[in-house]
């Protein structure tokens, strides 16, 4: 029997779940495999002209005219609009300048060769390093390239490593990673006089909405956001963008829809990227093995971000440190600096993963200098009792105690076992996630039994849809394929972005809250008392009881159905060629804590996306800035690398059941600790640290002493 | 990609006067480089000759003293054909390697040996590197962890056609006509107008058409290995092909060559006499001597070192597998 | 037989405009009715257009997409991925890169995987392409498309339409794969959301595999 309809007020996740937390395949699957789905890419709404946009190809410039006239003349052109009106300064190669709108992809891009641009060139600095010097080209004319953080300390730091009985030092560097959705940002955009409708390849469909109403100067009401399938976007996918606002411009001014789609190009210089950071780190423990001091300076480059940061706001360089450590004398001093390239964004975990690489590195070298297994003197120092029986678990699972062997470089020296060395590594993650208290959820239920929930959230290929449809079957004792999800619609109740992990826990209590709303209403209008039973006789009977009439019911997240805090612990093993310096990561362990999962299957799917990624972030990926030219050097996906099919390893994924905390999201705790578990398994494997990611061969051979200096010139 | 204009040639003959006909003609095979160069804006194209319909060009075919392989037949012919694997597994080994399975089923022996090079300077839309026709190679003291260990120009660009490095080790030649003559190219031929001249990537003059490869069946053992950053669809930081005949156990006509290194398959004679009837059951000292030969002169550039050891290690392996 | 509509009639209606596919100017497709004639045509117009100079403007172009025929108008630089994707109204098959690297573009070319987005639709003339709309029959999956579905080894799903067209290729020519073999053969294609281990579990599946890298259901604490 499934539990009593909760009277308002009171409502709790059934004790028994019969959908809940078991694995519901997704329910767009089938229009994905099949092609149906429509991407933002994919609409072509009747009239619809291309749109392209024409990019800086200086670093620094001052803009003194574009003239979009030739680019009129082009066949095949209807529209063409500047990025800015007036004078200009230019701070990044790849900013935008101008966007045409034409018949054809092929017209396009002769209008953009056509627009002229008058132009003088300003001295550009794009290395981190190169930025910090004296005497650099600023980036910012309000403000220096780099001001020093200043310096947060808490305790004695400098008394306490006296006291400490092992210290390590290290310089750890990350690269500004770039997001690469597989499909670009980018939205089709129609402006007429009823206002506004995008389709937009977004994760947050209401500030796509918000920010086009803002930059056109219309009424929100007047403005449509539609996203029925949206190709990826890792947290650089909010608001309208540029492109977005150009789209509408341009559509305004055609008096067509416009679809305007970034190249894989463009998405590599102007939409986002997480900082890079360039960490040095000491960390000290007591001979118990209790970490008791760290030090920690800190920058990295947020592009021209950075700059505006030290005008006072964010930059994102900045990275939560000791992480998940308890050390009772620490001192931090972080900064960002300023370099002429495009300004980062959110992406999968802000500040996490480079501060997971950093402090786990230096956990497992001080582990090894204290001569303590690095995972139970994890369990010392993480204060964390969720993760602390997560590494108990993974341990046992991975088999931790018969491959961790202490890293030994004389053993190195002398193997005789052929080039190939392995390694295990392990490492925590932290995330806060939560719900959004503004979401609502609209349920309609039909005379023929059919059920319809209407959400203004996204799917974002998360399985957002299947949840709500998972939370819609439970308390209407169907099955999720009876439900009719209608999601990506700004017409529908406001839902969260999907962002910060926190869609699920958004989502899933206002959908609960909704069908249990309606499903007292069906029962007060159909004079039953409970009409769900197992072969849905009742659900039918009473539905029939409508007539003419629906249910309709609303509802919004309600507290106590949701938490915040997930953790999740993963264990890496490696295999590195230590003549070609390639490293294989064989298996990941993967231990996570989500509190109540609603569907299994995406869940697990989430976590695997996670450890891919965090592999990319490892081993291969990195934006390659020229200093000479200033230009990206890897705008593409041939030299600028993602984790293929032949690299991703074996994954054994452990999810803890914790239904008493609610629901918490996944997305973002599943990539922090892979690129430092990884890292540490290398470390394991060679005897010796290479600090900087990604892990390439040159970088192993490196560390191995085998790499002979440059010819002098 | 700006506009050009397109026509399919049904004859060696044809499709040189088709191309000549225009400014800026260009022979069209797989498409894989070509698209991609235009696309980027990096080459001039206003008529593209499709070649692949010249009749005869796509075909695999052993003829007495060794195989002839056209220049149309694709790379995935070329991994996959059963007599072909047999004779020269090195060959198909490096065929396997190219890119992905997408590309190496249009890509074409022929494109794939004319194909220009993949120096993110050159491929880069808005630099106007040396080998564009700027004045200096930005790679040569800017980010050089992809480029050349060896080159006779100041242009550090290296030669990346993997079918090349495995045709240098068996001794292949390439059959190209120029003007309606034949002319037979060792892979060194082909690419030693590279090695001197930043503004070039082959040997071959416009209206040059390659017809086919013909490798000879001296070489029996054959083996290619290559680095990447990538277990697949990478391109590879060195690559090494090595390859020999057999004559009561002893190595005949022993032949290495390494890609990604040199502006074209980088060979050293040295290497190749020191093997001459040294056991094939190689040990690893000598081996190790053998890569040292085709190392020494290496010349490492700032960020390339690494490519030194990678390169003495495939040498090494490529000759242990010829063993087996 | 009719092209397959990607734009089915349930989908939410949107603005003002209608939300029907609509084909461009210069383009314009019509469907014949019978494969041999298709064939005959494009034999006709190979011979036609040999060793002539065409372009660079527009010049008829025919296709045969799906066992469909379109005829269409377009320069010859117009790669096969925009004739599908921009001129017709082929959506399933995505654009990642339109440089060879990322896979969505995925096609069968005669039942071989190809990138469309590196061949000129001009080229593919005479040729059999298959897209993703053009597996399914009559609404039925195909093993792959069904084991993708019930592997999950689909999430944004924007990779999906390319994996799906890199495994069927494979199945055809190896029925019996090894998750090597998977992992070779799909090695063309990127997925940023990280389905690939779930790739592999639905490939084997489809190919009637023990698939046992782990159920989704067995994985638990
Ligand atoms: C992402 C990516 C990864 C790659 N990885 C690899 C790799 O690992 N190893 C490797 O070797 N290659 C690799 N390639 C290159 C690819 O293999 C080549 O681009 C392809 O082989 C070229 O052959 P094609 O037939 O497509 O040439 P096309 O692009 O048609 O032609 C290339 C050039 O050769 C000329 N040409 C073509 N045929 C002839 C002929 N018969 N006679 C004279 N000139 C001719 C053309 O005019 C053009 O200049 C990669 C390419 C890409 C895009
Ligand atoms: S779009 Fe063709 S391979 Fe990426
Ligand atoms: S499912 Fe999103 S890119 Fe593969």
């Amino acid at each position: 029997m499934p539990d009593p309809v909760p009277a308002p007020g009171a409502l709790a996740w059934p004790a028994e779940t019969r959908v809940v937390g078991h694995s519901t395949h997704r329910i767009d699957a089938e229009a994905k495999v099949t092609g149906r789905a429509r991407y933002a890419s994919d609409i072509q709404a009747d009239g619809w002209l291309y749109g392209m946009i024409l990019r800086s190809k200086w670093p620094a410039a001052r803009v003194a005219a574009i003239d979009l006239a030739p680019a009129l003349q082009v066949p095949g052109i209807v529209a063409a609009v500047p990025a800015r009106d007036g004078e200009r300064t230019i701070r990044f190669y790849g900013e935008e300048l101008a966007a045409v709108a034409g018949k054809s992809k092929q017209a396009c891009l002769d209008a953009l060769r056509a627009i002229r641009v008058t132009a003088t060139p300003l001295p550009f600095v794009v290395r981190e390093d190169d930025a910090k010097a004296d005497g650099a080209a600023p980036v910012w004319d309000t403000a220096a390239n780099f001001i020093p953080g200043t310096p947060k300390e808490q305790g004695s730091v400098d008394a306490a490593f006296g006291e400490c009985a092992a210290v390590v030092e290290g310089f750890y560097t990350t690269p500004v990673q770039i997001h690469h959705p597989l499909e670009t940002h980018g939205n089709t955009v129609s402006w007429t006089d009823d206002g506004v409708t995008a389709w937009a390849s977004t994760q947050g469909i209401g500030s796509v909405r918000d920010g086009l109403a803002g930059a056109l100067q219309l009424d929100q009401s007047r403005v449509r956001v539609v996203t029925e399938y949206m190709g990826g976007g890792f947290g650089a996918k909010f608001g309208p963008g540029v492109a977005g606002i150009l789209a509408a411009k341009l559509s305004r001014q055609a008096g067509a829809p416009v679809r305007l789609m970034l190249t894989r190009f463009d998405q590599a210089l102007a939409v986002g990227n997480r900082p890079s950071s360039f960490q040095k780190i000491r960390l000290g423990a007591l001979a118990d093995g209790t970490l008791h001091a760290f030090d920690f300076e800190n920058y990295g480059t947020a592009g021209i971000g950075a700059g505006k940061a030290s005008e006072g706001g964010g930059g994102g360089a900045n990275l939560p440190m000791p992480y998940i450590y308890k050390v009772p004398n620490v001192r931090t001093k972080q900064a960002a600096v300023a370099v002429n390239a495009g300004p980062a964004s959110a992406f999968r975990a802000p500040a996490n993963p480079p501060a997971s690489f950093g402090m786990e590195g230096a956990m497992d070298d001080l582990a090894t200098k204290l001569g303590v297994d690095p995972v139970a003197f994890r369990i010392q120092n993480d204060p964390n009792p969720i993760r602390q029986r997560e590494y108990k678990v993974g341990a046992e699972k991975f088999g931790w105690a018969q491959k961790y062997r202490r890293p030994d470089p004389a053993a190195l020296a002398l193997a005789t076992a052929g080039p190939i060395r392995r390694g295990v590594g392990c490492a925590g993650a932290n995330w806060g996630g939560g719900g959004n208290k503004n979401t609502g959820a609209e349920v309609e239920i039909h005379s023929d039994g059919s059920v319809e929930v209407r959400l203004g959230v996204q799917d974002i290929g998360t399985g957002t849809r299947t949840v709500i449809a998972v939370v819609a079957a439970e308390v209407f004792g169907l099955a999720p394929e009876q439900i009719t999800v209608r999601v990506g619609d700004t017409r529908f109740p406001p839902g969260p972005g999907s962002g910060g992990s926190t869609t699920c826990p958004s989502v899933s209590p206002a959908v609960l809250d909704a069908c249990t709303n309606a499903l007292r209403q069906l029962q007060t209008q159909a004079g039953l008392s409970d009409i769900r039973d197992a072969k849905g006789a009742n659900w039918a009977a009473a539905c029939r009881k409508l007539g003419a009439g629906t249910v309709a019911a609303r509802g919004m997240w309600q507290p106590g159905l949701s938490s915040s805090g997930a953790g999740g612990v993963q264990f890496a093993q490696v295999a590195v060629d230590t003549e070609i310096g390639l490293v294989t990561v064989e298996k990941i362990v993967a231990v996570h804590d989500c509190g109540r999962i609603v569907n299994r299957v995406t869940t697990e799917s989430q976590i695997n996306g996670g450890i891919v990624m965090g592999l990319g972030y490892a081993l291969y990926e990195e934006r390659v800035m020229d200093p000479a030219s200033g230009v990206v050097l890897n705008p593409n996906f041939e030299t600028y690398k993602l984790s293929g099919m032949a690299d991703v390893p074996d994954i054994d994924i452990v999810l803890l059941d914790m239904p008493e905390r609610g629901v918490i999201g996944i997305g973002e705790p599943a990539t922090i600790p892979t690129a430092a578990a990884i890292a540490n398994a290398v470390a394991n494997a060679l005897g010796v640290r290479v600090f900087s990611l990604p892990i390439t061969p040159a970088k192993v051979l490196a560390a191995l002493g085998k790499v002979p200096s440059p010819t002098p010139a | 990609m700006k506009p050009f204009s397109y026509a399919t040639a049904l004859s060696p003959e044809s499709a040189r006067q088709l191309a000549s006909s225009s400014k800026h003609g260009a022979y069209l095979a797989g498409g894989n480089d070509l698209l991609g160069l235009l696309k980027e804006g990096l080459v001039e194209a206003d008529l593209l000759v499709n070649v692949k319909a010249l009749p005869g060009l796509g075909k695999i075919e052993q003829s007495g003293a060794g195989w002839s392989i056209g220049a149309l037949a694709t790379v995935a012919q070329v991994e996959k054909h059963p007599g072909l694997k047999a004779a020269f597994p090195g060959l198909a080994a490096a065929a396997a390697e190219v890119a992905s399975p997408q590309i190496r089923n249009v890509a074409t022996v022929g494109g794939n040996l004319a194909q220009h090079s993949r120096c993110w300077y050159f491929r880069h839309r808005d630099t106007l590197c040396l080998k564009k026709g700027g004045d200096h190679c930005f790679a040569r003291n800017g980010e050089n962890r992809y480029h050349t260990l060896f080159t006779g120009n100041p242009c550090v660009s290296p030669m990346v056609s993997s079918l090349a490095v495995a045709f240098a080790a068996l001794d292949a030649v390439a059959v190209v006509v120029r003007e309606g003559k034949e002319l037979r190219w060792s892979m060194a031929d082909f690419y030693h107008r590279a090695w001197e001249n930043p503004l070039t990537h082959h040997s071959l003059e416009p209206g040059d058409l390659v017809v086919r490869v013909e490798v000879p069946l001296l070489r029996t053992r054959s083996a290619y290995l290559q680095a990447s950053e990538k277990h697949a669809f990478d391109w590879a930081l060195v690559s090494c092909a090595a390859a020999t005949g057999i004559d009561g156990g002893k190595m005949k006509g022993p032949r290495i060559a390494l890609g990604s290194i040199s502006p074209m398959p980088h060979q050293a004679e040295a290497a190749n006499t020191f093997l001459e009837g040294k056991p094939l059951a190689l040990d690893d000292a000598t081996a190790t001597q053998a890569a040292d030969l085709l190392l020494k002169e290496a010349q490492p550039l700032e960020h390339n070192g690494y490519k030194v050891p990678i390169a003495l290690a495939l040498v090494r392996r490529a000759l242990l597998q010829l063993q087996s | 037989m009719n092209a397959p509509d990607p734009n089915p009639d349930d989908a939410p209606l949107l603005g003002t405009h209608s939300r029907r596919a609509f084909l461009k100017g210069f383009g314009a497709i019509t469907i014949s009715a019978a494969a041999s004639q298709t064939q005959a045509v494009a034999a006709e117009l190979e011979k036609l257009n040999a060793e002539k100079i065409v372009g660079p403007g527009p010049v008829p172009v025919t296709l045969r997409v799906n066992g469909e025929t379109l005829s269409l108008s377009l320069e010859p630089r117009v790669t096969l991925l925009d004739a599908l994707r921009n001129v017709s109204t082929y959506t399933g098959t995505k654009e990642g890169c339109d440089r060879a690297t990322c896979g969505a573009c995925t096609v069968l070319l005669d039942g071989a995987p190809i990138y469309s987005c590196q061949m000129l639709a001009i080229e593919a003339q005479g040729h059999a392409i298959t897209t993703v709309e053009g597996l399914a029959q009559d609404g039925k999956l195909t093993p792959v498309q069904k084991a993708f579905a019930e592997r999950d080894a689909t999430m944004c799903g924007y990779c999906t339409p390319g994996f799906v067209m890199a495994a069927t290729a494979l199945l055809k020519e190896n029925p019996h794969p090894t998750p090597a073999d998977v992992r070779r053969a799909c090695s063309g294609n990127l997925c940023r959301c990280g389905t690939q281990p779930r790739v592999v579990e639905a490939v084997l599946q489809a190919a009637g595999g023990a698939a046992d890298n782990g159920t989704p259901g067995d994985l638990h604490a």
